[in-house]
């Protein structure tokens, strides 16, 4: 099975801070990481390539540096990686994103599985998986925790959908999104680490994509955001639960009772 | 800041922070209180590649160097000290094999230090620190080595299956062999139940008529102290390490508590008795770094590092004592509670002023190598 | 585009607080509401009493277990032929599985898992969370219409109208059958400790409620409140939770009639997550915690000694 698993490289924390005069974000620490959800999907994939065998390819759009994105997953087993890098992409959107993707997914060629971690951690959309999957023109398969290969070539999925599980029988090619936890990430090992500065990277640009340039980067992205800043929870007026531990859980228990809450 | 590592370096750390932080910290209270690794710790260890972190890549290794080897090791030391010097006792034993080991013996054993943990056993009952009052011999016989005698102390003991050990090949004259667990005439013997490092395996081996080939000696016949030494060497860097890794867990736990708990108003970390504890803790383990990282350095380079070991260990482990004591008493009551690491690590650190040559070993060597520089 | 034509569309009748959230920001223009259900099933009246000023109604055997590709097909063609102008979808994972697919076909901007709406002029403005909720973005879409949003479920209580004066009718699109992606089994999900996001009431366990035991107390005194158990960010690293059970991290806002927050000092992006709770009880041995002037009742000290007393009073040995 041909398997393409599409990462981001994400900032090292979430922990933004603001700058109280521009009101700008401040990014602490500059080095990125791979999106951790992403890792439950390159897992996810070694354990197919090791179960019926085929290859695992990491993907991922971005600057140059996201390399170290596609090191990651190369250090974790993957067999080789796709950086699609250049100017024109900055500034997409999820649209342009997917776009972008799914035509870097029809160069590659005779894909059979597309895999995207839930959701990156920095701007929390999962939206590329679907729209990846509705620009191949193939189904899909998403808040997958548990992907079993079928004899006919195809596979059975479990979908978490909170509310409810579904099993699905997906025929390939298709997108699958995984939850978290579909499994526990294997760490990079020192041996990976050393091979994945072997491994191959081919970078694209959209010359090499052919891409059309109203559909990538800023020009192909029909979302604008026009302001960030710092959430404000509502302050309430707070009483004191007082006394010792069990005249506190009293005056709780009697707040409780109150409100038809116990 | 961290030094100038290449990105492969770099990668490694990373993983080795998350491997840390993720699969060996949160058993640190665990691990002290049971005296052995949670079910699965050394398997995932084993897993996730870390024994041939060192080993070359013919052997099925990753082939990082001395300087990254300790790095590996102080990180595995900031959430358990044992954890840490299991690794250190596996990777001065198959450094040895790689030094001093006859290229046969090399394709025999290596390959399996990906998967098997290596120790060393030099300590006997009646030797202490004369190396010469030890009573296992190997005699000659044919084309092989016949071993009899009993090892204590070793670190991985009973866990290891690949040992070397260093027995009298004459009445003068020390050799060192290595022996595996499945060899007919070798059994496990007594277990230590030690104070501190509570995760490391501690244990004795007997050897009754272990018969080895003749390419099981390590170097040349009557090469022992060489091999011993040059293992000591090793270890004590990578003691040195481990010594720093407890002391930044310690100044972890003291700085959380000073920013926390409050006298007053303030929290207690601006009182100037806490700062001074605090302050001396951290230059604590920043010296220690130091050291070891230079031994290790030297050790790339190619030039003698035995004396700065030495120091490593020697200076480390006093240190680290010191440094998790303060930290104890910034913490006062809830420092001498069994609900925060502090006495265990005080406990981890004090193994180190004994093992790999006492401190007071370690002093006589470094005077004697400046008396005769 | 835009004017009195303006049409919201919240979709599925499972998430009826998009319905009123549309209701509310609607200052005057139509909310349509879609309803994609089974030839058996009929949520109308339920839907219709959440107030929409119309429902467009696809009903069929093949909607009964549809895949995401069928219904992002049926809604597609609803929107080209209704040219609404806002699309609003439940940011549940099945919201956020078809949107994309619909944003695809019409080539339009989403906006996911938004906390907020409004319209500045015919502009919608959603307000949507960034890095775990350690962020607030506003983002538009301009140019390309429709504006679609989905907008996470719980930050708007549902509320009924009366006299809602529905009008409902047929939508007459295509429904294509599944191929390649057939649902063979479905199931309702097990209520488990799992899910803290649709819960009533839930205990929440923090930093300061990290050791076994107290785990342990904290779940049996959930199962006698009939709470879910939610933690914050650090209890995540425990085998026993995941982000599924954390609150405040994307997806996860709740808005129970009850949470109790043991040992939590109160992340930004939890702040965030718990801000729709109807009575908030916290108890922190640091009366500055900043998840103290953000509850209701507080009590100041020992998280252990405080559960004890209450699984006491509770019955509970």
């Amino acid at each position: 099975m041909k398997i393409v698993v599409c990462i981001k490289q994400v900032p090292e924390s979430n922990n933004v801070k603001f700058d109280p005069v521009t009101h700008n974000l401040v990014r602490s620490g500059t080095t990125g990481r791979i999106n951790p959800f992403d890792k439950n999907a390159i897992e996810a994939a070694l354990q197919l390539r090791d179960a019926i065998g085929g290859s695992v390819s990491v993907l991922t759009m971005g600057p140059p540096a996201a390399t170290e994105a596609l090191r990651d997953g190369l250090a974790m087993g993957a067999d080789d990686g796709y950086l699609l890098s250049s100017r024109a992409f900055g500034g997409a959107d999820t649209l342009a994103t997917g776009y972008t993707v799914a035509a870097a997914i029809n160069k590659i060629g005779g894909v059979d599985l597309t895999l995207f971690g839930r959701q990156a951690v920095d701007a929390d959309t999962g939206q590329v998986g679907p729209i990846t999957a509705e620009l191949l023109g193939v189904p899909q398969a998403t808040f997958v925790n548990k992907i079993t290969p079928d004899a006919t070539g195809g596979l059975t999925v479990q979908r978490d959908l909170d509310d409810r599980t579904q099993t699905v029988a997906l025929t390939t090619p298709a997108v699958i999104t995984v939850r978290s936890e579909i499994n526990h990430p294997r760490y990079e090992t020192p041996v990976n680490i050393q091979d994945s500065f072997t491994k191959t990277i081919t970078t694209w640009t959209e010359q090499d994509l052919n891409l059309d340039p109203d559909r990538i980067g800023l020009a192909g992205s029909p979302t604008v955001v026009t302001k960030v800043y710092a959430p404000t929870p509502t302050q309430r007026a707070t009483r004191p639960l007082t006394g010792t531990p069990d005249e506190a859980v009293d005056q709780l228990i009697a707040q409780l009772q109150r409100q038809n809450l116990i | 800041m961290e030094l100038n590592w290449t990105p492969q370096q770099n990668m490694l750390l990373r993983m080795v922070g998350e491997f840390t932080n993720q699969e060996v910290a949160p058993y640190d209270m665990q691990i002290h209180a049971d005296g052995h690794y949670p079910e699965g710790l050394l398997d995932k260890m084993i897993g996730t590649g870390f024994l041939g972190l060192m080993l070359p890549r013919q052997y099925g290794g990753a082939d990082f160097d001395p300087e990254i080897t300790a790095e590996v090791v102080r990180r595995m030391a900031q959430g358990n000290a044992s954890a840490a010097v299991t690794l250190e006792g596996h990777y001065k034993t198959v450094e040895q094999i790689i030094k001093f080991g006859a290229q046969s013996l090399q394709d025999k054993y290596l390959p399996t230090a990906t998967s098997h943990i290596f120790a060393f056993g030099m300590t006997e009952s009646s030797g202490g620190s004369n190396p010469m009052g030890i009573q296992t011999t190997a005699r000659k016989v044919g084309n092989h080595w016949v071993i009899s005698g009993n090892k204590i102390m070793i670190t991985n003991g009973g866990l290891a299956t690949v040992y070397c050990v260093l027995a009298k090949t004459a009445p003068d004259e020390l050799s060192v062999f290595v022996v595996d667990s499945s060899m007919p005439g070798f059994s496990f013997g007594k277990q230590e139940d030690f104070i501190g490092l509570r995760g490391v395996p501690v244990g004795e081996i007997v050897l009754d008529e272990v018969t080895v080939p003749a390419d099981h000696l390590l170097s040349q016949q009557g090469d022992g102290m060489l091999v011993g030494d040059s293992a000591h060497d090793d270890a004590r860097i990578l003691m040195g390490a481990a010594l720093t890794g407890i002391m930044e867990h310690a100044l972890d736990v003291a700085t959380d508590y000073a920013n926390e708990r409050k006298a007053i108003d303030v929290p207690i970390g601006h009182l100037q008795s806490i700062e001074r504890k605090l302050a001396d803790i951290a230059i604590g383990k920043e010296t220690t770094k130091l050291l070891y990282q230079r031994a290790a350095a030297l050790k790339v380079a190619g030039q003698s590092y035995s004396e700065e070991a030495a120091m490593a260990k020697a200076y480390g482990s006093r240190t680290a004592v010191s440094a998790c004591d303060d930290a104890l008493q910034v913490l006062a009551g809830y420092g001498y509670s069994r609900e925060y690491p502090l006495a265990h690590l005080i406990l981890d650190a004090r193994a180190m002023e004994i093992a790999e040559g006492t401190v007071e070993k370690m002093r006589s060597a470094i005077a004697q190598s400046e008396l005769n520089k | 585009m835009g004017g009195s034509r303006t049409r919201h569309w919240p979709h599925t009748a499972r998430h009826l607080s998009t319905h009123h959230q549309a209701r509310q920001i609607a200052n005057g223009r139509p909310v349509v509401a879609i309803l994609l259900e089974g030839d058996d099933d009929s949520f109308e009246q339920q839907l219709a009493d959440y107030g929409p000023d119309e429902i467009i109604r696809v009903r069929d055997a093949k909607l009964k277990r549809a895949s995401d590709r069928t219904m992002a097909d049926v809604i597609t063609a609803l929107a080209r032929a209704e040219r609404p102008d806002s699309v609003l979808f439940a940011a549940t994972p099945q919201g956020r599985s078809v949107a994309p697919r619909v944003q695809t076909q019409l080539t339009t901007g989403l906006t996911a898992d938004c906390l907020d709406l409004r319209y500045d002029d015919n502009l919608l403005v959603a307000v949507k969370p960034s890095y775990g909720d350690n962020v607030m973005c506003e983002i538009t879409c301009p140019q390309a219409r429709p504006q679609m949003v989905s907008v996470r479920p719980n930050t708007f209580a549902a509320e009924r109208v009366t006299n809602s004066q529905t009008v409902i009718r047929d939508g007459d699109v295509p429904v294509s059958a599944s191929v390649g992606d057939t649902i063979i089994d479905e199931h309702v999900a097990v209520s488990t400790a799992t899910g803290v996001n649709g819960a009533r009431k839930v205990l929440s366990l923090g930093r300061g409620a990290a050791s076994d035991q107290t785990v342990a107390l904290a779940r049996q005194i959930a199962a006698k409140l009939g709470a879910s158990v939610g933690v914050s960010r650090p209890l995540t690293d425990r085998d026993d939770f995941s982000v599924e059970q954390q609150i405040g991290q994307s997806g996860n806002t709740i808005a129970p009639e009850l949470l109790i927050n043991v040992g939590i000092s109160g992340a930004t992006q939890y702040l965030v997550g718990i801000d729709q709770s109807k009575l908030i009880i916290s108890v922190n041995r640091d009366d500055n915690a900043p998840i103290m002037a953000q509850s209701d009742y507080v009590y100041v000290g020992d998280a252990d000694a405080f559960l004890k007393s209450l699984a006491k009073r509770l019955g509970i040995n």
